[in-house]
């Protein structure tokens, strides 16, 4: 067998592309974590995100209404988690799981009228260098916007909790929210502002789903993503830069995976499937293992419900 | 500089309780106030209210003739009111630095120039670059401080400042709290210490049951006519109990004794070695967080160690569990009332019931024998004075005090050889403490042993026969509690040397 050094580069390109939607909604839930608050919902905001880029784009026409539009339904799903946890103080766990199965039930309803209809082409960046230099062009060159921001969004992240103002304050909230209130800060409000911003990130990463990944609506079609990206955020000790690591292995292996199967190499199938969340894991788990600094990063506050008392 | 405080009327009622009773204080800059009572008395829901934590039904409060409203934290801190509280407000996770940046508007390195300043005026001295649990409590309470200071305040309220601190750090503390009111800030002090209202104030406020008592100088008064004041009648103080002739039969024995923990929050143990014998207590002394409930949870055996580093009555007992270690007739009272101890949640007789003794007979073929079980908390009830008479109440809703002695009467009953006890009158009131101490003493009259690991000083060179520290997991050598002096217990604590 021959290794084209441009194969090798495009399996490296279709491993990032499969990585973005893990990466983004892995971000916005790290910063939702952050702040003290566990949202299970991720997978259901996901799929509203897909159903909605999908209707807007074939209803509008318009690709940036499309994009943004499912942001916003993002954000309005994850107003009815944060409304309840925040507000009404329900156990987060609960409803978290009840805001998943909605979302899928919600989009299977939706999406009935717009399956089978193709996607548009979503326009990419740079694409006159794609051919430029060899194996590296292709990964470099010729991507959505959304890809390039999925894959500055882990240091941005980073770079927010650990230089900026707001960063120190929401890690301070998901740290000791009566400290923090004690000090002044409105944990309430900086916990709603960031489950909507998890929201936001959930519904684009779905929107990338639908209307670029694979530009159609499948029901059902975010198959799980929105569990994994959970477990990054966990495996990863909410730390972004490890999310990244750990959505490239997941992708990477998913796409090799696949190429196994169909090079016919003779290990069972299930097996094969199981790989890609199994080494993940175990890679993230390994390189994670200073419990001083697992101490450090988790949120000590973590699905634990504030509320003040007066 | 002059700072003039007033509240005026304040009443502050939670469901089932007054907790400030229409009280008026005045406070003038210049001079340092106590504010005492016991736990219970209404002083914290006080302090709140002057932090804007929380808000008052009725009342008013004047800084400098003008009326203050606190909604908030905010407001407090705007109006250059500082606070400390008893449980630190900190962020663990966070750097020294960052705990200090998120409520201040200074930028970064103009903050941090401010920052040494202080802390070269003050002669303290913390790594600001490193996360707040690896302080201890003393530096902590540092970082509190210098919180305050940052935003120069005229007012500053202590609560509870001293219960984390050791004699030496205390003595610090008050050496800069007497400087910053030379300085002219307000400093107002909340404790349920005599001892220290008297070495450190110059007028005291005594608050009972939500109300104000009395307001004087401290130099009309004195430790007995304050403690009258703040509990109301007249105490006896429990005598120090006469060393006994101990026995010399030995009941425990730790020999080199090992933990190490994976968890960053505890403490490794290294080396321990004792023994107590019969009709003998121990104290262990320390600053809460040097290993003690590491400790503790290997005596007891909710932390399995090795075999052979526990003989207990010649058994060895290292690799028992809680339950197997109670049938060797060993008893076990642990730090937090609600968490460990009981279960919140669940009635008097069904905590009681939690103490499975094969001799107790509480469980017929694997049947809750529930006329059994409350026939006994009955007896636990009477014989241990705890005030309630209605065994189906839940455990959550007894105080500190009786529960307390529910805990030690339920221990007690089945007369074990060994009682350990971790930090028995944390919260407790005085009258709660005196009983709790009076029968400590009683257990050791039956020639029966105690393990006494307190942070409580007093406590323990009241009770004890021998006494150690345990400092950063180390044990001191054991000293007979007659040679033993609190400023000694202080250095040692401290992780200092005495010869």
């Amino acid at each position: 067998m021959i290794i084209d050094i441009n194969f090798v580069g495009l399996i490296i390109t279709s491993i990032m592309a499969s990585s973005v939607p893990l990466i983004l909604a892995s971000c916005g839930e790290l910063i939702t974590e952050r702040s003290g608050v566990l949202n299970l919902g991720v997978e259901g905001m996901m799929i509203i995100g897909a159903i909605s880029g999908f209707a807007l784009m074939t209803v509008t026409g318009s690709l940036v209404i499309a994009v943004f539009g499912a942001m916003l339904a993002g954000v309005l799903i994850s107003t009815i988690f944060a409304f309840l946890t925040q507000t009404l103080i329900t156990n987060h766990v609960a409803t978290g799981l009840a805001l998943t199965i909605f979302g899928i039930g919600i989009s299977a309803m939706i999406g009935k009228n717009f399956v089978g209809i193709p996607g548009k082409e979503f326009p990419v960046l740079f694409g006159s260098l794609k051919d430029a230099i060899p194996f590296l062009s292709p990964i470099l060159f010729g991507h959505s916007i959304v890809f390039y921001f999925a894959f500055a969004l882990p240091f941005i992240t980073n770079y927010f909790l650990k230089k900026t103002k707001i960063g120190l304050i929401v890690r301070a909230v998901g740290d000791s929210p009566d400290s923090a209130s004690n000090q002044g800060i409105n944990v309430r409000l900086v916990r709603y502002l960031c489950i909507l911003y998890g929201g936001a990130m959930c519904g684009l990463a779905g929107a990338y789903l639908s209307m670029i990944y694979t530009p159609q609506w499948i029901e059902n079609m975010t198959g799980g993503r929105g569990w994994i990206a959970l477990a990054l955020v966990v495996f990863s000790t909410w730390n972004p830069i490890k999310i990244l690591i750990g959505a490239m292995i997941f992708g990477g292996l998913t796409i090799i995976q696949f190429h196994m199967q169909a090079i016919g190499v003779r290990i069972p199938v299930q097996f094969l499937t199981a790989l890609p969340y199994i080494v993940t894991i175990i890679v993230l788990v390994v390189i994670s293992r200073d419990s001083r600094k697992i101490r450090l990063s988790t949120p000590s506050s973590l699905g634990k419900s504030f509320y003040k008392d007066n | 500089m002059n700072t003039n405080l007033k509240i005026s009327n304040i009443t502050k009622i939670y469901p089932g309780c007054i907790a400030n009773d229409n009280v008026s204080l005045e406070f003038e800059s210049g001079k340092i106030y106590a504010l005492l009572g016991e736990n219970g008395a209404g002083k914290s829901t006080l302090v709140k209210v002057l932090s804007g934590v929380i808000m008052p039904d009725e009342g008013e409060i004047f800084l400098n003739k003008k009326i203050l409203k606190l909604n908030s934290p905010i407001d407090a801190k705007k109006n250059d009111i500082g606070m400390v509280f008893q449980h630190f407000n900190l962020f663990e996770t966070l750097s020294v630095f960052e705990n200090l940046i998120i409520d201040s508007d200074e930028a970064g390195h103009s903050l941090r120039e401010k920052i040494q300043l202080i802390m070269e005026k003050y002669n303290f001295s913390i790594n600001l670059d490193i996360p707040v649990l690896n302080l201890s409590a003393g530096q902590k309470q540092k970082v509190e401080i210098i919180r305050s200071l940052i935003r120069n305040p005229k007012v500053l309220i202590m609560d509870e400042p001293t219960s984390v601190l050791t004699e030496q750090e205390t003595s610090e503390l008050f050496l800069s709290l007497k400087k910053f009111s030379e300085e002219g800030i307000l400093i107002i002090y909340i404790t349920h210490k005599l001892k220290e209202v008297m070495q450190l104030c110059d007028e005291v406020a005594v608050m009972r049951k939500g109300k104000l008592v009395s307001v004087s100088l401290i130099k009309d008064e004195n430790i007995e006519s304050l403690a009258n004041k703040m509990v109301g009648q007249n105490l006896k103080a429990v005598k120090k109990k006469k060393l006994s002739t101990s026995t010399s039969i030995q009941l425990i024995k730790i020999t080199n004794l090992n933990f190490t923990s994976e968890d960053p929050f505890e403490t490794n143990l290294k080396n321990i070695n004792f023994s107590v014998n019969r009709g003998e207590c121990l104290g262990i002394a320390g600053i809460s967080g040097n290993g003690q409930s590491e400790l503790f949870q290997i005596l007891s055996g909710e932390i399995i160690s090795e075999r052979n580093s526990i003989e207990f009555n010649k058994y060895f007992i290292g690799d028992l569990n809680p339950q197997e270690r109670r049938k060797y007739l060993m008893a076990f009272s642990p730090e937090d009332r609600l968490e460990q101890a009981a279960i919140p949640q669940m009635k008097i007789f069904e905590n009681v019931a939690l103490n499975n003794f094969k001799s107790s007979n509480f469980f017929n073929n694997g049947l809750i024998n529930e006329s059994r079980i409350k026939e006994h908390a009955k007896k636990i009830i009477t014989d241990f004075n705890v005030n309630t008479d209605n065994i189906e109440l839940k455990s959550q809703f007894l105080s500190g005090g009786n529960l307390q002695k529910l805990i030690i009467g339920r221990e007690l009953i089945t007369s074990p050889d060994l009682l350990i006890c971790f930090n028995p009158t944390w919260g407790l009131d005085v009258g709660a403490i005196n009983y709790i101490h009076e029968t400590l003493i009683k257990i050791n009259d039956q020639n029966k042993s105690i393990i006494l690991i307190s942070t409580d000083t007093d406590e323990l060179l009241k009770l004890s026969d021998k006494i150690s520290v345990i400092h950063k997991g180390k044990l001191s050598k054991i000293m007979n509690s007659d040679e033993v002096t609190s400023e000694k217990l202080g250095i040692l604590m401290g992780g200092g040397e005495i010869d």
